[in-house]
């Protein structure tokens, strides 16, 4: 599986396509309680989505 | 007819639902990572837990899942639990 860095080759990907940056294993939350509730054991993927329009 | 859990059985619920949770997580990791040793590493330390913590569920208050319903007792206790709409799990 290729491991691809997203800087590295922006200027090669193709325009108008959706890209997901690979995630790396860095730690996971030491409070498992809050994980639970947040959704993600991962703290970098804690993502607290408002539900709430933009506002311009 | 309703059962009320105490305590105790809450507890460990929760806290077998927490782990549960920790091992689905890293499955998903995994998924995409195989070779990750360290996640590897987390995964079993996680999922020895919640087998453990499983085990220790069934033993006072019964199995959640077959693979902890000891057969071993005079009874079938998978069956003498309250259901789900009783107010077991």
């Amino acid at each position: 599986m290729q491991d691809y860095n997203f800087n590295e080759y922006f200027d090669r990907f193709p325009l108008a396509m959706a890209y997901v940056p690979w995630q790396h294993l860095t730690q996971i939350y030491e409070d498992l309680d809050k994980a639970y509730c947040t959704g993600t054991i991962f703290p970098e993927l804690t993502k607290p989505f408002t539900g709430r329009r933009c506002v311009q | 007819m309703s059962y009320k859990m105490n305590t105790e059985q809450e507890n460990m619920l929760r806290n077998i639902g927490i782990v549960d949770f920790v091992t689905i997580e890293m499955t998903e990791y995994l998924d995409t990572h195989p070779f990750d040793r360290e996640a590897m590493e987390y995964f079993n330390h996680y999922m020895r837990m919640k087998n453990q913590m499983m085990h220790d569920y069934a033993v006072k208050f019964g199995p959640l899942s077959l693979s902890v319903a000891d057969t071993c007792g005079k009874e079938w206790k998978w069956a003498l639990q309250p259901m789900p709409w009783e107010g077991g799990c």
